[in-house]
Formats: structure tokens, C-alpha cells, sequence
């Protein structure tokens, strides 16, 4: 069958499946480590500040992206801050509509140069805008792990 | 061939199973080690160039986006070049041709590679590298096309393993001496015999190991070569080459790959009697025979020559054509951009005189690295020198 003529049926070429498996074992790093285990431990957001270029990064890195300084200083941000953007999605990873819709924001916690990305609860979109204070929800301590998912959405405040 | 252009600045990690570091924290410590080497800060460097093998081993897609902080691409033109283990050694004449354009004045040049995340054994991670149709059916595993290849080499010239396995004591002897060395050893060629059977005549201590690490190395124009550094080394020649990649059908016993890749840099570097004008050599050596495969494909002696000249010494560090002075991937390991790049990295120290307990005996004005991957078909040969 020629490239141009379209299958339409999978029986009409000979096709199987195959896949590619992948399966890691990740490290969080020099500065992960530290920043998951505070976060696991006292429920606080810590970051590293680059002296040069006055940027606050949360998570915290060892190095400035900007001026390559070695960042050693860490300080603890707020666990609150400003919702940079938001959408609501809709659908699943293969396509599929999702039962219930998930509400997804940027949040720069105050404090803090950088931005991150988690979900939103206890909100609708309706009410959604960009620049209103959102707080973090974690899980109870004893549940928490030293991961992202140990918090649980951002809150409006 | 354009502008000269000179290696001004080195830095690598040690090379480790596993790093706690991530792998962008492992490019950051050899990049900014490399800066720091030369003097240069980031803001002077014109463009990055990252090396490193499948996204797979680091498990991120697109991984060169994600080590791009790491190496420090923030605000700058940024390649990643990949030609699986001839990376190393490709990165450098990517960067080489920036400069030499006329394009960049200098380039930072960072490899990095975190092959502990794949699970269970980073050596799955090519068994999708076969063709799906023909060889994946079979569960092929890359050492089949060692043990192929080596089986092959010794038949036609009637090479005894213990001869090959000389290679794996002296490379994991020279790393005795390497401060960022993952398994030198005092191993013996009755030990190397005697290791487990992977696939035959494949041995465990035939292999080098799988690694977490990094290394940079800054490229400068002339002018600003000559600024930072009374001793730049300079890329006096580069070629790479492909053969087909339908691996069954190279000639198994010669890498002729690494042949044209060869001619090809000697000829850019005025070199024309490869056995007298290389005085130290770093060919790629993942597997003992490897290192006797590419000394022979680089033509640093005859078809068939380079085991006796292992057995006669000549490549130890004291030899006349000291090869992998560093202690190789067999030595120092193979976190496999990262390893390839140590090569240049290592005949930056051995020309400069840097070389520590490592420095080789005679005197060395120029040097050879190459590099050998993508389906066991690709060479990437640098030539550089004083």
C-alpha cells in the first residue's frame, strides 16, 4: 500500500503494538533534598536568593541560572501569594473528558522570584482572577512524604 | 578551516553510580568549574553547547532543555548535539565550528549524563534502539553487538583474550591516579579473565561501568585565548563519520567509520604520519577491545598491530604512544557524553603539563580523542595541540 493511500483499517496492513518502557529513579538533588525535607518537616517553603541578582528562587538551587553564583543563603518564603494565571482543564492525557474538571494556577508565593504551578481547590472558576492570594493546603505531617504532592491545592486567602 | 580556535578551560565531576545531584546540578558543577578554570565568568560566553546521550537515562524528555540552567544557556543560543556515545567528542567540534565561523568569540561546552535513573539497568535503555520490525522481536541487548564485534577482531588476527585484557589492567590502573575516578583498580588479567560471562567473549571487568557525571571545556577565538591563558590548546583538526546503520553489515573487525573521521582531522591538522606526529592518545575504550579497534582505525598503527603493542608496552604512560593516560571509560567510567568529553578534557591537562600523577613520561605537543556510538557506527575525531 502505497504512503499515500490511507489506512483505514488496521487489519489492512499488517501493524502491531510496541512500546517504549521507561521507568526512572529520580533524586531530588543537593537542593531539592533540602527544600522537600523542609517542606515534609515544618510545612515551610524555603528558597535560595542570588546575591548578584537579587532573584529568589523557590525550590531553592545550588546555583543562579543567570550569573552561575553558587547560591548558599536560604531563607523561608510565605506559604501564600499571587495567582500569575489559571485555566480549567477539561480533558484527560489520552483525550477523554475529564469527570470532574481540574482547576490549574500559577502561584508566585511572596517572597519569592519564581512561580509555581499546582492546582486550585476550594474555588470556582467563576470567581477566578489573576492577582488574587491563594494559600497552600498540605497534607497532615504525618502524611507527608517530602513530595509536591504534599501539598494538597492552593486556597483562596 | 576558519579562525583557530583553542581550549582555555576545563572542569569535570567526579564520576559516581549514582549522584544525589540532579543532572543539572551535576552540568552546573563541571561548567562553572570550567569557567572558573579560565578566569571567564558567564556573561562573556558568547553560546552553550550541550552534549548528553538519550533523554531516557536522565528519564526527562527533551533533557536538553531541562539541563539547560545547568549549563548555562539562560539568555543565550543554545545547541544540544547528540550522536549517542560519540557525544563527547562531537560536542566539542560543535563548539569548535561556532568559533571558528566566526560566530561566537568563545563557547562553553558542557556533557552531562545521569544514567543511574533508568531502571532496572541503564543498559535496557537500548533495546529500543533496534529496528522493530528485524531485531526487537529478538530482545537484542547492545553487548550482542560487542561480543559480535570482538569475536570477529580476535578470529581474524587470532588475538588471545588475555592479550585484550591488558587494555582493562592498564586503563584501570592509569585511574588510580584520576581524583574523579568511579572504579580504578589494581585488577589483574587473571581476575579479568575470570570475571562473570556476560556474552561471550564479553567479560564483566571487559566492560566499563555505568555513571552518573560531568564535564565542560570553554572554547575562545585566538584573541581572547590569548588573553586568558599563557597555555591555550588548540583544535588543530576535527572529523566525524558514519557507517551504514544497518550494524550487520560494517566490516566487524575494522571501524572504518573512525578511519574517514580520522583522515578527515589529520588532514585539517597537517598531519601526515599519524605514528610520529600523536604523541598521546584517548580513543574510545567502553570495552577493552575498543581501544585496540580505534588506535588501529585511527591509524596509530597496523590492522591487527595494537594488541602487541599493548603487550610491549607502548601504550602505558611511561610508552612511547601513551593511549588513555586518563584511565578511560574502563578506569574513570562512562557516564557516556561526560566520558567522552573527559578524553579532551584529559589531553588539555597531559599537553599543558597538568596532568598531575597522570603526566605521561614522554614529551606531548599534540594529542588525539575520539569517540565512537549511535548504533556502533559513528566516529568523532579532535586533534589538538601546542
Amino acid at each position: 500500500m502505497a504512503l499515500k493511500e490511507r489506512v483505514e483499517r488496521l487489519t489492512q496492513t499488517k501493524a502491531w503494538y510496541g512500546e517504549l518502557p521507561v521507568e526512572s529513579l529520580y533524586t531530588a538533588g543537593i537542593a531539592g533534598e533540602r527544600f522537600f525535607r523542609t517542606l515534609k518537616d515544618n510545612g515551610e517553603f524555603s528558597g535560595t536568593k542570588c546575591k548578584c541578582c537579587g532573584i529568589v528562587y523557590v525550590p531553592g538551587r545550588i546555583f543562579c541560572e543567570r550569573c552561575f553564583a553558587p547560591l548558599e543563603e536560604w531563607l523561608t518564603v510565605a506559604s501564600y501569594g499571587t495567582l500569575e494565571s489559571w485555566t480549567v482543564v477539561y480533558v484527560g492525557l489520552d483525550g477523554s473528558r475529564l469527570a470532574e474538571p481540574i482547576i490549574v494556577g500559577l502561584i508566585r508565593l511572596d517572597g519569592a522570584s519564581t512561580v509555581l504551578v499546582h492546582r486550585l481547590g476550594e474555588v470556582t472558576p467563576d470567581t477566578l482572577s489573576i492577582g488574587m492570594k491563594f494559600t497552600a493546603v498540605l497534607k497532615p505531617k504525618t502524611k507527608r512524604e517530602g513530595a509536591i504532592t504534599d501539598i494538597l491545592y492552593f486556597k483562596p486567602v | 578551516m576558519g579562525r583557530r580556535v583553542a581550549i582555555v578551560g576545563v572542569g569535570m565531576t567526579k564520576f559516581v553510580r549514582r549522584a544525589q545531584e540532579t543532572g543539572q546540578e551535576l552540568a552546573y558543577h563541571a561548567a562553572k568549574m570550567a569557567l572558573d578554570s579560565c578566569g571567564l565568568h558567564l556573561g562573556q560566553v558568547d553560546g552553550v553547547v550541550l552534549g548528553s546521550a538519550p533523554d531516557s537515562f536522565d528519564g526527562v524528555h527533551m533533557k536538553g532543555e531541562y539541563l539547560s540552567p545547568g549549563a548555562g544557556a539562560w539568555g543565550k543560543p543554545y545547541m544540544r548535539c547528540f550522536v549517542g556515545g560519540a557525544t563527547g567528542v562531537f560536542s566539542v567540534i560543535n563548539g569548535w565550528y561556532y568559533v571558528a565561523s566566526g560566530l561566537f568569540d568563545t563557547c562553553l561546552v558542557v556533557c552531562e549524563e545521569k544514567m543511574s535513573s533508568f531502571q532496572p539497568h541503564a543498559q535496557a535503555a537500548f533495546l529500543t534502539i533496534f529496528d522493530h520490525t528485524t531485531e526487537r522481536p529478538l530482545k537484542p541487548n547492545l553487548l550482542w553487538i560487542f561480543a559480535l564485534e570482538m569475536n570477529r577482531y580476535m578470529s581474524t588476527y587470532g588475538l588471545r583474550k588475555e592479550d585484550i585484557a591488558l587494555v582493562a589492567v592498564k586503563n584501570k590502573n592509569n585511574a588510580l591516579d584520576h581524583p574523579c575516578a568511579q572504579i580504578a583498580d589494581k585488577v589483574t588479567v587473571e581476575e579479568i579473565l575470570k570475571s562473570e560471562v556476560l556474552a561471550w567473549p564479553v567479560q564483566r571487568l571487559d566492560v566499563s561501568p555505568v555513571s552518573d557525571g560531568a564535564t565542560a571545556v570553554v572554547l575562545a577565538n585566538e584573541t581572547v585565548a590569548r588573553r586568558v591563558t599563557d597555555k591555550p590548546v588548540w583544535i588543530e583538526g576535527v572529523g566525524w563519520a558514519l557507517d551504514t546503520a544497518y550494524w550487520t553489515n560494517r566490516d566487524l573487525c575494522y571501524p572504518r567509520y573512525v578511519e574517514e573521521a580520522a583522515r578527515m582531522a589529520y588532514k585539517m591538522a597537517g598531519v601526515t604520519d599519524p605514528r610520529h606526529q600523536i604523541h598521546v592518545a584517548e580513543p574510545y575504550d567502553p570495552f577493552d577491545y575498543k581501544e585496540l579497534h580505534h588506535m588501529e582505525g585511527l591509524l596509530l598503527c597496523g590492522k591487527g598491530e595494537a594488541p602487541q603493542l599493548t603487550v610491549d608496552g607502548v601504550t602505558r604512560r611511561d610508552g612511547e604512544l601513551p593511549v588513555c593516560p586518563s584511565g578511560g571509560l574502563l578506569g574513570v567510567g562512562n557516564p557516556i557524553s561526560a566520558a567522552g568529553l573527559m578524553k579532551v578534557a584529559e589531553l588539555f591537562w597531559q599537553l599543558r603539563g597538568e596532568a598531575g600523577k597522570r603526566q605521561i613520561a614522554r614529551k606531548a605537543k599534540r594529542g588525539i580523542a575520539q569517540a565512537w556510538g549511535d548504533l556502533m557506527q559513528v566516529g568523532a575525531v579532535v586533534v589538538v595541540g601546542i
